[in-house]
């Protein structure tokens, strides 16, 4: 997705990582992402520069969709579809 | 579609390595992976339960263990007994103690151990387990 279209998306379920470091998000995402139904949108919040790698990585793994990274200040805002 | 499975000859019995084990361990978890890790010497040390939450002992830089430690806190980092429990509610995660190794830091019971090890094994439980994994480490 583009940098406006993820602008405007509306997560299902937005999970707060920004307090942790690797492998903290990548295991915040896999909690909620087994909370959400298939086709559901996740936004995970992460600090941690790997994570923004990782997921995507780990989404082409486990069978979600990658849609794309917001760059924040401080901070990523990842998307994904379950 | 049958997980894939890691085995960890787990011998650092130092919160350096065994931090870096739990990292690895988070990232196995997040993946669905079988895990087996066996406790070997010096790690049996750190799993006595009078030990695991007392004992700071780093192996590598030395000279920096205060500032290492500190950082740690710093980045929220669990400790390693955490990131090893996280892991284990998170996938299949069997924890072995090897029986010498029990038996060189006076544990020669299971109750001897933090409630992370699921039992003590020989080093052929060890050997049949490696050979089928699909990534073996040793740290």
């Amino acid at each position: 997705m583009t940098q406006e279209e993820l602008l405007t998306l509306k997560a299902d379920k937005t999970v707060d990582a920004r307090g942790t470091s690797c492998p903290g998000p990548l295991l915040a995402a896999k909690k909620a992402i087994g909370e959400i139904e298939k086709g559901q949108i996740l936004e995970v919040l992460s600090a941690d520069e790997g994570t923004r790698r990782d997921i995507p990585k780990w989404c082409n793994k486990k069978g979600f969709e990658y849609l794309g990274t917001l760059e924040e200040s401080g901070y990523y805002r990842i998307f994904l579809k379950k | 579609m049958a997980n894939k499975k890691l085995t960890l000859a787990l011998f650092s019995g130092s919160v350096d390595k065994l931090t870096a084990a739990g990292v690895i361990l988070g990232g196995a978890a997040a993946e669905d992976m079988d895990v087996e890790i066996f406790v070997l010497l010096q790690a049996a040390f750190a799993f006595k339960k009078e030990n695991a939450l007392t004992n700071n002992r780093v192996a590598e830089i030395t000279d920096k263990q205060d500032e290492f430690l500190a950082s740690l806190k710093r980045l929220n980092a669990p400790h390693w007994t955490e990131a090893f429990r996280n892991a284990k509610e998170m996938t299949n995660v069997k924890i072995h103690i090897c029986g010498f190794a029990g038996k060189v830091w006076n544990g020669e019971k299971l109750d001897d151990f933090i409630d992370l090890a699921d039992d003590i094994c020989g080093i052929g439980e060890y050997m049949t387990s490696a050979e089928q994994a699909d990534i073996n480490l040793f740290i």
